[in-house]
């Protein structure tokens, strides 16, 4: 049972940063700067909901870290760390409020927690506060992308309600 | 909570940021002075109005140079060495809500919220 689950998140974290990958590797799908949907989430929050706290952890930042490495963007491995440890302890802190069926809501929270985590981040590198005008776009689009990803997440754990890790 | 009441919070959390994006990106600016800052440092202060010919500002920062370009009443991001250009994207500085930001570099431009310079936001005086 121990091995599995120890299979289970490395491959949940291989398949975050596969993701992540792709998804840096490809040109964003707006214009718009600092938007992108995240389907790395997705993993995260099945394996907070299908294996427990510290397995969700684990796939998050092996996946952050290893993330950085391989695009080899290091200004981004503080935002993405940044907003990681404070999505990640917003998602720890309010799961008990949402049922399966309610993955999409938390994700959503959680997604808004990151981009303001990040931006919170810029704010505190350029030293300037005027960098928040930039939070109602970061907002809408962590409701939007946190929706998506939430949804992706929850539909796999309903239809695996059954199985045991 | 049910997902129906979930639904209607999200969706109006998203007008009131859309609102409040319509404003900031709206907001004149207070002045016509323009600071450029890089890593929370004012680098320089220029009146748009007393500009009067063309002149490029280089910074130099851990990800490559940024080039500003000023001309009377204008200012703009020419080039970047960063990766991704965005201060360069944005265009001209145009209103007091949304300013250049550099992230790689640290570069800020933007307008000063008084003519005198001092900047009533962070309370910094310069």
């Amino acid at each position: 049972m121990k091995t599995k689950n120890l299979i289970l998140t490395a491959i949940l974290t291989a398949l975050a940063l596969v993701s992540f990958m792709i998804e840096a590797a490809i040109p964003p799908l707006t214009p718009i700067y600092g938007i992108k949907l995240g389907i790395a989430n997705v993993f995260t929050l099945f394996a907070l909901y299908a294996l427990g706290t510290r397995q969700a952890a684990a796939v998050l930042f092996l996946r952050i870290l290893l993330g950085s490495i391989f695009t080899g963007q290091l200004v981004s491995f503080i935002y993405s760390l940044t907003g990681g440890v404070l999505s990640f302890a917003l998602m720890v802190l309010l799961k008990r409020f949402f049922p399966v069926k309610q993955v999409w809501v938390l994700s959503a929270l959680c997604a808004v927690m990151h981009n303001v985590g990040q931006l919170g981040a810029a704010v505190l590198m350029t030293g300037t506060v005027q960098i928040l005008y930039y939070l109602p776009v970061l907002v809408i689009a962590g409701i939007i992308a946190g929706t998506f990803t939430g949804l992706c997440a929850q539909l796999v754990l309903m239809r695996l309600k059954n199985q045991t890790y | 909570m049910k997902n129906r009441v979930w639904i209607i919070i999200l969706s109006f959390s998203v007008l009131i940021c859309a609102v409040c994006w319509l404003y900031i990106s709206n907001l004149s600016p207070l002045s016509q002075i323009v600071g450029i800052y890089q890593n929370g440092n004012l680098v320089e202060k220029i009146d748009l109005n007393s500009v009067t010919e063309r002149r490029e500002i280089t910074l130099s920062g851990e990800y490559g140079k940024n080039t500003v370009l000023v001309s009377n009443g204008h200012i703009m991001m020419k080039s970047a060495e960063c990766p991704d250009k965005l201060c360069v994207k944005h265009g001209e500085l145009k209103n007091g809500g949304t300013p250049i930001v550099c992230l790689p570099n640290r570069v800020v431009v933007k307008f000063e919220d008084s003519p005198d310079g001092a900047d009533a936001k962070t309370g910094a005086v310069r």
